[in-house]
């Protein structure tokens, strides 16, 4: 693989929100099939920042490149067309479906009204889709209305989501908040996996998670990075400490 | 909820519904409630269509009675032009016109002399009005109620130039005094049998046409919009073609109803294109059962049906409107997922029964206890 190859590119990405900048000169680059973990204090942007690589909020300056693509301005679905994958804060997937209609709906290969006029459900992908139900724990509910899942269960059912509709670029926001320790140590093994085949960002408080699975940590502060570095440089980095100081310092976030 | 279990059932439901529908002729020879029923089954197919845009995908058109209208008139146009005019002989112009000092038949009355030309006119020209709204109001992510309001709008707007515009259109009459439909030999009379089955033959055609679109991938994004617009965005769908889409084939089914319509009343007025019909239509499929379109047309038949006869009952007849009211209000209160999901909740109870302890039997009975989310959707649709 070229593992060195930059695919995503972040250059002076300024977000304002009625003179308020939640993002202010964020500069960031990931190679290709890296696992980068997001965190900062409370209000530092990474949030916005998700949003802005999703297509979710526009920059008010600043590029954008996938691929060497550039998709600043390009409409969020389109994004999504280009390959960026976006699993939010707020769990949002199809409560009135069931679960395996949820991920025929994310398994999104063909995306034309009319092409899908005539194109029946479960059809061969099936398969590939109970797989992916497999993988994170929900094969048993597969034909449950995802309306009645836990709220552990519904967080293993967006990133089964992102799984099916199989994203070059996954942005994660809390991917483990609400769940158990057993279900964050399987979600941990999954990123894991994914790592090389997808790029992955993740957006986590968790720190014993982080560590789990990073190579690379991005502190962001203020709505710029603060530093960028592998967990123990992170946890030892001074600023870092003064930026989380009154949070409790970042072992204990 | 009924799309996810028993498809088989749900099929022969359908099945059933559509053969009893059919054979009422065999039992009925009453021209007069042939005609009634016939009203009731094209009401069906209206409330099939608006199911289809706000119970599978959560856009709520108020303005569906224009498509409706739309269609009626084009029927109406076509037959007038069929109707010997008494003032103005047989190559003269149609009787409101010769009123109205019009002198010439305008340009857009001339093609539907052709038959062919209206039935294609009924359903594209709602169709192409509904196309004009949509590609205003999705591209822009117009949601919700401001959608409902658009369109109850945009039906006040037709119903006023078609009231306005007297000379092409008869204004408050509306076009009166029309031929009997006939093609291939068949009159479709408004009392004949050969109406009913039309009207019956489109209703069934309908129900499984609607079945088989959202069964497809396409129906399935449609109800996930329904459920989470901004999601579906997110995974690259371009939500607004897919609900553009489902507007212009709701907006269609309805035209077609207007034109079927129009050949059991023997007329079109601007009151089929009217704001009461459209609020009717939405009752119809509130209480029947917005989320599956055999709910709908039972609804519709249901509820216009009770209507009529408690109307026509000298002991109700100040009291009717009364009584529905409160069917609505029992209805909305106790069966949020309207009369259809009268099985569903029977279905649980005996399930309970049989069965009481083990875990999944529990959550299936609870799925539709609970009836999930239809009272959360009227905000969000």
């Amino acid at each position: 693989m070229m593992i060195s190859e930059t695919f995503l590119r972040l250059q002076d990405i300024v977000v304002e929100f009625g003179g308020f900048r939640a993002v202010n000169g964020l500069n960031l680059e990931l190679k290709k099939g890296e696992l980068r973990c997001l965190i900062g204090p409370n209000g530092a942007g990474k949030t916005t920042a998700l949003d802005v690589m999703c297509g979710k909020v526009k920059p008010k300056a600043g590029r954008m490149t996938l691929k060497d693509r550039d998709i600043t301005d390009l409409p969020d679905y389109k994004m999504a067309r280009a390959g960026v994958g976006r699993k939010f804060q707020v769990p949002s997937f199809f409560r009135e479906l069931s679960v395996r209609d949820n991920l025929e709906v994310a398994y999104c290969k063909r995306l034309g009204v009319f092409a899908n006029v005539l194109r029946f459900r479960r059809s061969a992908e099936g398969d590939g889709l109970e797989k992916i139900a497999e993988l994170v724990g929900l094969e048993d509910f597969l034909d449950h209305l995802a309306g009645y899942l836990s709220h552990g269960q519904t967080q293993s059912l967006e990133i089964a989501l992102l799984l099916a509709q199989d994203s070059d670029l996954i942005l994660m926001d809390e991917p483990t908040a609400g769940m158990t320790s057993a279900e964050t140590m399987h979600t941990a093994k999954i990123l894991n996996a994914l790592r090389g085949r997808h790029t992955l960002l993740v957006v986590e408080h968790d720190m014993a998670f982080v560590r789990e699975i990073s190579d690379v940590i991005t502190v962001m502060h203020q709505g710029k990075v603060l530093a960028e570095g592998r967990a123990m440089e992170i946890q030892s980095n001074q600023a870092v400490k003064d930026a989380y100081l009154g949070s409790g310092g970042i072992s204990h976030a | 909820m009924n799309d996810h279990h028993k498809p088989i059932l749900r099929l022969l439901a359908y099945a059933i519904f559509c053969v009893a529908i059919l054979a009422v002729p065999l039992f009925v020879s009453d021209a007069y409630l042939l005609n009634k029923l016939a009203r009731y089954i094209i009401f069906g197919i209206l409330s099939l269509a608006l199911s289809l845009s706000w119970g599978y995908a959560g856009i709520l058109n108020l303005g569906l009675a224009a498509s409706f209208g739309l269609g009626s008139y084009c029927m109406a146009m076509a037959l007038k032009l069929r109707t010997i005019p008494i003032q103005t002989g047989v190559s003269g112009l149609p009787d409101f016109m010769a009123w109205n000092n019009v002198k010439t038949l305008p340009w857009f009355w001339e093609p539907f002399h052709s038959y062919v030309f209206a039935v294609f006119a009924g359903v594209a020209v709602p169709m192409l009005l509904a196309f004009l709204i949509a590609w205003f109001v999705f591209p822009a992510r117009v949601n919700g109620v401001y959608v409902a309001i658009i369109t109850l709008a945009m039906l006040v707007v037709t119903n006023l130039l078609v009231i306005d515009q007297q000379r092409f259109t008869g204004g408050f009459n509306g076009i009166t005094d029309l031929a009997t439909f006939s093609v291939f030999g068949v009159d479709f009379d408004s009392y004949s049998p050969a109406l009913y089955y039309l009207a019956g033959v489109t209703l069934s055609l309908s129900l499984f046409l609607g079945l088989a679109l959202m069964s497809s991938k396409t129906g399935l994004i449609l109800q996930a919009i329904r459920d989470d617009e901004t999601r579906v965005w997110y995974f690259g769908y371009d939500v607004a073609a897919y609900k553009t889409f489902i507007f212009c084939v709701s907006a269609g089914v309805a035209g077609f109803a207007g034109m079927l319509y129009t050949l059991v009343m023997e007329f079109a007025s601007p009151t089929f294109l009217a704001v009461p019909i459209s609020l009717s239509i939405v009752i119809w499929c509130a209480v029947g059962g917005r989320a599956s379109l055999l709910g709908a047309a039972l609804g519709a038949i249901v509820v216009t049906g009770v209507q009529g006869s408690l109307s026509e009952t000298p002991a109700f007849l100040d009291t009717w409107s009364l009584i529905m009211g409160a069917l609505f209000i029992i209805v909305v209160l106790f069966l949020p997922n309207g009369l259809v999901s009268l099985g569903d909740v029977f279905w649980a109870k005996r399930r309970e029964q049989r069965a009481p302890a083990p875990m999944a039997n529990a959550l299936a009975a609870t799925e539709a206890r609970r009836q999930p989310g239809a009272p959360r959707r009227e905000s969000t649709n």
